[in-house]
């Protein structure tokens, strides 16, 4: 019974359907399941089955779009019963990342790519769009809390925007309170250590791994 | 259709969420309308000599243009367009457009699949940022080649040594020097009149602006307004496209729908790059279309999926609506390696036999300044052989297959594999390329004469 649930949780999520998604949560909290096994065993699980087809080529971004949007569904439901089992730390997220494409830049693809992964793989995402400026990025950031920052350029000329989010963030003492992460296509990893990045991924796979390994330190 | 109606229509249609544009319009539009067109592609038939599907795929595109429109990102309105307003755009679509000046005049043109009349070949490698020193010896590798009909270029990243940033004063300066380069490159090769795609420095306002100057760009000379993906424009974009109406200059519309994006695979992207031209000759007020699919893990037009892509869609406008459409080479590898020159030749002869012109390369995925006159030279002696000796699908289909089999495995590699810089390939003194790159060169010519297709080369 406990498999059948988990197993109709994990189906949603690969299916990307939103409504079987939330169905499925409230089946699971219904028949006693616990909020935490429902997360780890059945949500995570079916997200990274998607994760891992969309890596493969087998499924393509509107499936793992749709997926995500599965998860913040279901999520929804099942995060009081996180709370009340694990207090104010207990919403079951890895993280709360602040993601943009930074100033003066209007490419969003790989970034959207990256905020999707990073929502299927448990992180909560607070999503500014494109080209924002620096001062909204880090005000977003220092309101929600954010654990990780996340700015993208594709553009050679938006990169140095990047730099001088970093900067300003020394000026203002707040530098250390977050992990910075940056992309972008030619964003290099030295390009990443000479602004003073926590660090860059190729891909959007590589940046949730990243995003889990800076949670980590 | 004027741009003031584009305008209109940017504030009065009707609201909707970027996401729910991305996700409930254009992922499942789509996904419907390839089903519906029972759209499939064949790893193996890249050059599909299918003209059913072809109308398929263009009768797919027209359905999702009409039925979801363009999306302004600026504003979030969606931009709707009757179908007869569509119809009457593809009726009105230039077939003819001459770019450039006196000697160096070319005419671009509307071709057909299996054109016997050559494509035109448009030499560079748009939005790779070069460093100051290297960028007017790298236009010149470019634009001394007698096959290059008309010129483009990359970005200057930095001008004297600082770093160029988006939106502010040294953008003006970026561009304005960028197109100094040109000038003097052309002049420096004897062809001063040869029609330009570039300011490709300028990304805001400042630097399109900049530009509208005949000392800059000239009346005859395009620039590029990019439709973003997938189906959206943007109030920027539309400035850049009206600044070019009212200074009287052509506007090259932009288009690079993912394969594996919000389409999902091959066929949807055709579906939404069909679409795009569609709605782009409106909303982006193309003079000629520049199609360049992007495949969302390697990027290059050479994966199996692009080149299918750029098959059905140039064929699909060939049969139903003639279009100028130049289709971008962007190769995966960079200079000095054997594996850029067959990825070049198989984007060429795919591209020029299914009746698109030949614009790169972009080689290094058009990162990095990895990208030289030779590759642009062998792209040009490929579309020219194509056409000249009249190749057929079919044939051009097997020559795909066989110079896949010679560079697909780059695309495993996780650093791709760029190649070496613009001076490291070439000889700065001379311009000409160093003995490797050009034994390099001479290899291949005698590989596609042995397969069949002769060079003028060889």
């Amino acid at each position: 019974m406990v498999n059948e649930i988990l197993y109709s949780i994990q189906n949603a999520l690969i299916s990307g359907d939103t409504e079987a998604a939330e169905a499925a949560a409230h089946a699971a909290l219904a028949a006693g399941l616990d909020a935490q096994s429902i997360l780890n065993d059945g949500l995570m699980r079916g997200a990274d089955i998607v994760g891992q087809q969309f890596e493969a080529g087998e499924v393509f971004l509107p499936q793992l779009m749709f997926s995500a949007r599965a998860l913040k569904a279901a999520m929804a439901v099942i995060t009081p019963e996180l709370k009340r089992l694990g207090g104010e730390g207990g919403t079951g997220r890895q993280g709360l990342v602040v993601l943009a494409t930074i100033q003066s830049d209007i490419h969003d693809i790989g970034k959207n790519i990256v905020s999707t992964l990073l929502t299927t793989g448990g992180f909560e995402v607070i999503d500014l769009g494109v080209d924002v400026p620096i001062k909204r990025i880090i005000s977003a950031a220092l309101d929600a809390c954010a654990d990780i920052i996340g700015c993208s350029a594709m553009l050679t000329t938006s990169m140095p925007f990047m730099g001088d989010l970093i900067q300003t963030l020394e000026a203002m003492g707040e530098r250390r309170r977050f992990k910075v992460m940056v992309g972008g296509a030619s964003v290099t990893p030295e390009y990443a250590a000479r602004i003073g990045a926590d660090g860059t991924a190729p891909n959007a796979v590589q940046a949730l791994q990243l995003a889990r390994s800076l949670m980590l330190n | 259709m004027d741009y003031l109606e584009i305008l209109d229509r940017s504030t009065a249609g009707a609201y909707i969420s970027e996401e729910n544009w991305d996700l409930e319009k254009v992922a499942m539009t789509c996904m419907q309308l390839v089903q519906k067109f029972d759209l499939k592609w064949d790893r193996q038939t890249l050059v599909p000599n299918d003209p059913a599907l072809a109308d398929r795929v263009f009768a797919a595109g027209f359905e999702l243009a009409a039925a979801i429109g363009a999306y302004n990102r600026s504003s979030e309105r969606v931009l709707r367009f009757e179908r007869s307003e569509l119809e009457d755009g593809l009726k009105n679509m230039k077939i003819s457009l001459t770019m450039g000046q006196g000697s160096d005049e070319r005419v671009l043109f509307a071709r057909k699949i299996m054109d016997e009349r050559a494509p035109l070949v448009w030499a560079g490698n748009p939005g790779a940022p070069h460093p100051e020193a290297l960028f007017l010896p790298a236009v010149m590798s470019w634009a001394q080649e007698p096959i290059v009909d008309l010129i483009t270029c990359g970005t200057l990243a930095e001008v004297d040594g600082r770093e160029v940033r988006t939106g502010e004063a040294l953008e003006i300066t970026a561009t304005r020097r960028e197109l100094t380069y040109l000038h003097q490159a052309l002049a420096r090769v004897g062809r001063p009149g040869m029609g330009m795609l570039a300011a490709q420095s300028s990304v805001s306002e400042l630097g399109d602006l900049a530009a509208a100057h005949p000392a800059y760009l000239r009346p005859c000379d395009a620039h590029l307004v990019p439709m973003l993906n997938e189906l959206k424009i943007d109030n920027r974009n539309i400035a850049r496209a009206v600044n070019s109406i009212e200074y009287g200059m052509r506007n090259g519309g932009l288009y690079c729908a993912i394969a594996g994006g919000l389409g999902g695979d091959a066929p949807g992207c055709a579906v939404i790059s069909v679409a795009s031209i569609i709605l782009g000759n409106l909303t982006n007020r193309a003079d000629y279309h520049i199609l360049h699919p992007i495949h969302i893990r390697h990027v290059a037009t050479s994966t199996r999926e692009v080149l299918w892509v750029e098959s059905v869609v140039l064929q699909a406008f060939a049969r139903n609506a003639p279009a100028i459409i130049v289709a971008d080479v962007y190769p995966k590898s960079g200079a000095l390696t054997r594996e850029l020159l067959y990825e070049t030749a198989a984007n060429a002869m795919l591209i020029t036999v299914n009746g698109g012109h030949l614009e790169g390369c972009g080689s290094a995925d058009g990162l990095l300044p990895n990208a030289t006159g030779l590759e642009a030279r062998l792209m040009g002696e490929v579309g020219k052989a194509v056409s000249r000796q009249g190749v057929t699908l079919e044939q051009a289909n097997q020559w795909v297959l066989e110079l896949l089999e010679k560079y697909e495995h780059i695309f495993k590699l996780p650093g791709g594999y760029p190649g070496v810089r613009f001076d490291q390939a070439y000889n700065l003194e001379t311009l000409q390329p160093v003995p490797a790159w050009a034994g390099m060169y001479e290899n291949i010519v005698e590989m596609l004469c042995g397969i069949g297709l002769k060079l003028s080369a060889s």
